[in-house]
């Protein structure tokens, strides 16, 4: 059992697009796959035409047990369940200050799940706050999508101090390139000089209107258009956590 | 998508596949995801063990799947490409699949019993974001022999969508979808049509008998169901299934050959004298083939008592047994088929179907149950004498004749069962069970140990693997000996049991 959380500071990196797809490749593999959409805007529970029920909310999803149970839902996909995400999730942060040791509620909230589930994905809202802090904790491996500008490695600069400061393993983490535009010289550049460090995977997953369609066809673009370059990139991005989480 | 509450209805004749779907379609919007066509059969044992303990194996395309016989549910499968002919539970690759097979079946080997060509088509229910929020499964099936073809669905139920599922299996009632079917199903009447039918045959001998019949028609009774065993045995002998049709055949056999001798003035003399002749020579026949077969399923135990350097020399010996025995099989078979056995078989069976001629003698109209109890207590009598007598230095013969013995004692029980109060029944036979087992047991390992006495005696004394193998077959003997003599010290007090004032009050009362 693990559990992966695709994570980034920064909003529009690719997170959910990567969550999605991980998730579904995981589920193919014949592992019980469980995809929980923890970000606000809910693009995860979009993509698999999930709606969460109407009385969902962030209060319950802490509440965990019960309450998280009866709000899973099944995808399309074999093997492949969402728990899809409320409105309300905009104001976890506020409700985790108030509950006791803050910091390990999601660990708690999961915990009755890692006997259902073989691995768990989270797909985390763009911030660095005291959920972050929880999905650190809970997590066996933080995947980070990375698009290679300048702006974007400060940014996970800043990730890695935080983790640092609160004591956080920042072993667990693996960057991988997203939106990448290889006409592009900065793109290339970073790459270059990124790609020596250990914890980066040798994986660029293209900047193509096959994923952002994903919105429109509401589908994994790995299950809707198999071929498609992006396609092949997070097959080989899969391939690469496999067997980090293989070693962990 | 976790497919919960799979339920199986069978489409009545009024619906179609079509109209089906037509009809879900008014109501939701409905898709076909996928389909497909494959062929399954169904495999079990001659005897039905698999359906005994509540399983169905299946295999289709690539699959061979155990599955429960209510839902349907594989409890072990494997994938394999090859579709080689896999009869015994060994045979299978090692695994979950394997395993279960092996407990049930032991000896047995596996008969495909009907094969279906299945047509299934998968739709998905949607809901207007095109969700999917249910599958159902329209499956048409047919027996491969037989022009009718059998619709079933399944609803499958998604997650978080229970529902749906629920409103769909309401209107399924109300078009007339109310035969809820369990897997077996199809299994039944796919056997039907192949001629057979579940449970319709185990080695255990049963009958029941009227209490007002004479002895004779009784005894008329007996010996057809014996010969129905014989005759159902027979295919299975002719195409090698496994070693137990002929054990049957066997049994079957000896059983008519002691209720012959036991139920004496019974028939006609002439009758009696000619099948007890003829029914010992097919006893004859039979045997060489059996012995073999009772050597070759040593093999796994003699191969788990020696150390991997001498397995070799021992494969060697058993694969030479193995073509002794393929011999001897084909001469039992042609004889088997000859025109003389025919007729024996025939004229035995003419006999017992033909009209009953009545009296022949005093004893054959006597009520069955007054000469059931009066044989059954004689010979329990003899066995007490018998088995008494035996102290610890008499010869292995005696222990020999008093298992032949219990034999016909046991064979006697079973004849006419159904007459004595069932549970105190079952308990005379327990106890008899208790002394056969022990009894049993020694005689095979006599029989183990002059096996390999002489094939010891006829190894040439020389090279380095012979040696080895001598060595071996020295080390198995010691070992069966110490056991052989451990089984004949616990004969004094299984004995001890059998013979003891409790169970001599049960057959008192029973027989006497």
């Amino acid at each position: 059992m693990s559990i992966i959380a695709v994570f980034n500071i920064k909003g529009g990196v690719g997170k959910t697009a990567a969550a999605v797809n991980l998730a579904y490749l995981s589920a193919q593999d014949g592992a019980k796959t469980l995809l929980c959409d923890m970000d606000a805007q809910g693009s995860a529970s979009y993509y698999f035409r999930i709606r969460p029920a109407k009385k969902f909310n962030s209060k319950k999803f802490l509440k965990g047990g019960k309450q998280i149970d009866r709000n899973i839902r099944g995808t399309d996909y074999p093997g492949l369940d969402l728990l899809p995400a409320d409105f309300s999730f905009r104001n976890l942060d506020l409700a985790l200050d108030r509950s006791k040791r803050p910091e390990k509620q999601l660990s708690r909230i999961l915990k009755p799940l890692r006997r259902e589930y073989d691995r768990i994905f989270l797909d985390c809202p763009p911030s660095l706050t005291l959920l972050s802090e929880n999905v650190f904790q809970a997590a066996d491996c933080i995947v980070v999508p990375l698009v290679p500008t300048t702006l974007s490695l400060l940014a996970l600069k800043k990730q890695m101090g935080f983790m640092k400061k609160n004591g956080q393993n920042a072993g667990k983490v693996s960057v991988f390139f997203s939106m990448v535009e290889k006409r592009k010289k900065m793109h290339v550049e970073t790459m270059r000089r990124m790609s020596k460090k250990k914890w980066v995977l040798p994986v660029a997953v293209p900047y193509l209107a096959d994923v952002e369609k994903m919105g429109i066809y509401r589908q994994p673009v790995v299950a809707a258009i198999p071929r498609s370059a992006a396609s092949v990139a997070y097959g080989q991005l899969w391939e690469k956590i496999r067997k980090i989480l293989a070693k962990s | 998508m976790q497919e919960k509450n799979i339920n199986r209805w069978l489409l009545p004749d009024a619906l179609s596949p079509d109209q089906l779907i037509e009809k879900i379609s008014r109501k939701y919007t409905i898709q076909t995801e996928s389909s497909r066509n494959r062929t399954v059969t169904y495999f079990d044992s001659f005897d039905w063990r698999l359906y005994r303990k509540s399983f169905l194996l299946t295999r289709s395309d690539e699959r061979w799947a155990l599955r429960r016989r209510d839902s349907g549910r594989a409890v072990a499968s494997i994938f394999e490409k090859d579709q080689g002919l896999r009869k015994f539970a060994w045979e299978f690759p090692s695994g979950r699949l394997a395993n279960q097979l092996k407990k049930i079946l032991g000896v047995r080997g596996l008969l495909a019993l009907v094969t279906f060509d299945v047509y299934s088509r998968r739709l998905q229910v949607m809901n207007s974001d095109r969700k999917t929020i249910a599958h159902i499964d329209m499956i048409a099936q047919k027996i491969q022999t037989e022009p009718r073809v059998f619709y079933t669905i399944r609803l499958c139920g998604i997650r978080g969508y229970e529902n749906i599922t629920r409103k769909l299996a309401r209107n399924f009632r109300r078009w007339g979808i109310g035969e809820v079917v369990s897997a077996e199903y199809l299994f039944k009447k796919g056997v039907a049509a192949m001629g057979r039918a579940p449970l319709d045959y185990h080695s255990k001998f049963s009958i029941v008998l009227a209490p007002d019949l004479s002895i004779r028609q009784a005894a008329r009774a007996i010996f057809r169901q014996l010969l129905d065993t014989m005759r159902q045995n027979e295919a299975g002998i002719f195409e090698d299934i496994d070693s137990e049709f002929l054990h049957d055949f066997r049994v079957a056999i000896r059983r008519t050959r002691s209720g012959l001798t036991q139920l004496k003035d019974v028939l006609p003399p002439e009758i009696t004298e000619t099948f007890k002749r003829e029914f010992a020579a097919l006893g004859q026949v039979t045997g060489p083939t059996r012995d073999l077969d009772v050597y070759l399923l040593y093999e796994k135990d003699y191969l788990s008592r020696l150390p991997g350097t001498l397995r070799a020399g021992l494969t060697v010996f058993f694969s030479e047994m193995a073509d002794r025995r393929h011999q001897e099989w084909e001469k039992m078979v042609s004889t088997l088929k000859s025109s003389r056995y025919r007729t024996i078989i025939e004229n035995w069976q003419a006999y017992l179907d033909g009209s009953d001629p009545g009296g022949v003698s005093r004893h054959s109209e006597q009520p069955v149950g007054g000469y059931a109890r009066k044989i059954i207590y004689r010979r329990y009598r003899r066995i007490l004498k018998k088995g008494g007598a035996i102290g610890s230095s008499s010869p292995d013969e005696t222990l020999h004749r008093l298992r032949i013995q219990s034999k016909k004692l046991r064979y006697s029980l079973e004849f006419f069962a159904s007459l004595f109060p069932k549970k105190e029944m079952n308990r005379v036979i327990k106890q008899l069970k208790g002394l056969q087992t022990n009894l049993g047991g020694f005689n095979d390992l006599s029989v183990q140990q002059e096996m390999l006495q002489n094939y010891l005696a006829d190894i040439r004394p020389g090279s380095r693997k012979n040696q080895d193998l001598a060595v071996a077959i020295g080390g198995l003997l010691t070992a069966l000996y110490h056991e052989q003599k451990e089984v004949r010290r616990a004969f004094v007090t299984t004995f001890e049991t059998f013979s003891g004032s409790k169970n001599e009050k049960l057959f008192s009362n029973l027989f006497g």
